[in-house]
């Protein structure tokens, strides 16, 4: 069921537009990542849907009620910010409790789902803390719970995790998405960074400068980028990028000819000039596999896996091999490329082929 | 590592305060301990404590208390109420925010004498515009100077006015400074404007609301200036604050002598003020420390 329905909605300050008119439908408890390099206008977006920043144009609904004009205390969202946003002079306790005591909650029930909170975030041992005694991710954990005991209709998350150490922010990338399961409530949540997407989101929104590159589940963003900014966006190391030429089911680059896979051949067999995009760890062995010959420039090992950098012609690549590959340093080396998982783009649109 | 270098820089420093701060408040002390007559001249003599048995005992000098310590506490309050409204206003951005930062802190920049000589035309008791303006409401001729109450009130109302602007610019400069995200975080959580201020505004600002204050009341107790133009101390002494007492004492009587214990006395009352205000304010913020 469609809970959260973004209807061409634009934010423009003065005459620069940060988001261009936009749509977006959001499901019932949905875990949706909007994710996108900074400055592209995924925050805004989800401070339009809080209600702290304007809309320009356009409507929000939620369950199906137009809450455009509603201030934000009235469309039952809860937010948890980059910064925690905690009330320094309030214990943990009354930091989680006070909106409910504001709205006037009986004395027990706020204890109650207080304790239950922190229970559930790990922090009963700290509930008469002040936010200062507490650390990152503690912090943190005051604000999800606060968020937690207003039991609202939708989660906003504004990159809760971006100030919290390496560590940390893999346990709570788990947490926050367990949690979110558990009560089944919808959440948005805006990141910028890749892995945190991919591993939480439902669905993940790939934002640039305001327009939506794509909407898709992580794996299908993995496997089907719908362009060039996506593919590159998606996957750590990042998709490498040749400017190629395709013809008689051949792909060429530089000197070298690679077969295409069959599937590819019969699709775009003859279209001529293309961006080829083809992922570190697709240089692998395969049905498909073509071999590639490039001068290896740095060899990083990494135990599990190795990366080879280097250049094909003037083009930089970057191949994940074996630990135990032969290769040298300053010398060619010849990789397999699983032409099966190899990627296609028109030059000049950048769209997927 | 020389350690002769250090001397260097300690002594300078610690022999320009011993000159210009320590030395005249020691000698000012022991000044307070003899009678000083410059007209006419007559020889030091020491007395002990009889300057400040005789002040103690002059019920002049307990009026002055009475006089300063009114003035000051109800304007501080009404500086501090009005400059934090004026502030909260600014800081949300009312119309014409901007035409108001520059006007409301006109005052400050103000000297006092002028400030005092245009209040003074201003509630002339026949001439004035504040005469003019009650007289609407039947209230003619009200003796604005003249009457010990209402010329108070006046001094309040100017001490206000001057000084407003200053707390007023502190406190915008200290709600600016509070943290966006945690209002923004009130207000989705569908916290009232009022509940805003009340729980989280007000005792943020606490700490530096209690040192406005503290500067506000320390800078109070030394009003002269204004008085001084305005009614003189009068009608009779009933205006007549600590500062102007000592004044008075020094260079109208050229009584060093009264004058010095007067001035250490004023000291030893702005302290007291002082202390039971910030114990006062300590309890405040501590229930609110973060």
């Amino acid at each position: 069921m469609e809970h959260i329905e973004f209807r061409k909605i634009s934010k423009s300050y003065g005459a620069v537009e940060v988001v261009p008119p936009l749509d977006l439908s959001i499901e019932q408890g949905e875990f949706i990542v909007l994710v996108g390099p900074s400055g592209c206008g995924k925050t805004t977006t989800l401070r339009m849907l809080a209600g702290l920043e304007e809309t320009t144009s356009g409507d929000i609904f939620i369950d199906g009620e137009n809450i455009t004009d509603k201030r934000p205390g009235d469309r039952n969202c809860a937010m948890v910010f980059q910064n925690y946003a905690l009330y320094p002079h309030m214990s943990v306790r009354d930091n989680i409790g006070y909106a409910m005591k504001v709205h006037g909650a009986a004395k027990a029930d706020i204890d109650a789902r207080v304790e239950e909170a922190a229970g559930l975030l790990g922090l009963s041992e700290y509930l008469d803390r002040k936010p200062r005694n507490l650390s990152g991710g503690q912090r943190q954990r005051v604000a999800i719970g606060r968020a937690l005991v207003r039991q609202p209709q939708v989660f906003l998350f504004d990159e809760p995790l971006s100030n919290l150490d390496a560590k940390l922010r893999v346990e709570m990338r788990s947490e926050i998405k367990l949690l979110q399961r558990r009560l089944g409530t919808t959440a948005v949540y805006v990141t910028h960074d890749q892995v945190e997407a991919m591993t939480m989101a439902d669905r993940v929104v790939v934002m640039r400068s305001g327009v939506i590159e794509q909407v898709d589940a992580p794996i299908t963003l993995y496997e089907r980028p719908a362009n060039k900014f996506v593919a590159s966006f998606i996957g750590s190391p990042s998709m490498n990028f040749f400017d190629a030429r395709i013809e008689n089911d051949q792909l060429l680059l530089g000197h070298q000819r690679l077969q295409l896979a069959a599937q590819e051949a019969e699709r775009i067999g003859d279209f001529g000039r293309v961006i080829f995009g083809i992922r570190p760890e697709h240089c692998r062995d395969s049905e498909a596999a073509a071999q590639l010959t490039f001068g290896v420039e740095v060899i990083e090992p990494l135990g599990s896996n190795t990366l080879l950098l280097g250049t094909v012609g003037d083009q930089k690549i970057m191949a994940q091999v074996d630990p135990r590959f032969a290769a040298q340093a300053d010398a060619p080396s010849t990789i397999p490329i699983d032409m099966s998982a190899a990627h296609f783009f028109d030059p000049i649109t950048e769209v997927r082929l | 590592m020389n350690d002769r270098v250090k001397h260097l820089f300690i002594w300078p420093a610690f022999l320009l305060v011993l000159v210009i701060t320590l030395f005249p408040l020691i000698y000012a002390l022991t000044v307070s301990f003899q009678t000083i007559r410059i007209v006419p001249p007559t020889p030091p003599r020491f007395v002990g404590f009889d300057n400040y048995g005789d002040i103690l005992a002059n019920a002049r000098f307990w009026g002055a208390i009475g006089t300063t310590a009114t003035i000051v506490v109800i304007s501080v309050v009404l500086q501090y109420v009005i400059g934090l409204s004026v502030a909260l206003a600014l800081h949300h951005n009312v119309p014409g925010a901007s035409l108001f930062r520059v006007t409301f802190l006109l005052p400050m920049f103000l000297a006092p004498v002028c400030v005092a000589l245009i209040a003074k035309m201003i509630f002339h008791p026949v001439l004035g515009p504040a005469n003019e303006f009650f007289t609407l409401f039947g209230l003619e001729n009200l003796p604005f100077l003249t009457d010990p109450n209402f010329a108070i009130a006046v001094l309040i109302t100017i001490e206000t006015w001057q000084w407003t602007p200053f707390v007023v610019l502190l406190m915008l400069a200290g709600l600016q400074g509070l943290p966006a995200e945690v209002f923004e975080a009130a207000r989705v959580d569908n916290i009232s404007a009022w509940r805003r201020f009340r729980d989280i505004t007000f005792p943020m600002l606490l700490p530096l609301s209690a040192a406005v204050i503290f500067i506000r009341l320390i800078e109070g107790f030394k009003i002269i200036d204004t008085v001084f133009v305005l009614t003189g101390g009068g009608p009779g002494t009933s205006t007549e604050t600590l500062t102007l007492f000592a004044y008075n004492e020094g260079f109208k009587k050229f009584n060093i002598g009264m004058t010095s214990a007067l001035s250490f006395l004023f000291l030893i009352v702005v302290i007291v003020f002082g202390t039971l205000y910030l114990a006062g304010a300590r309890k405040l913020t501590q229930r609110y420390e973060q």
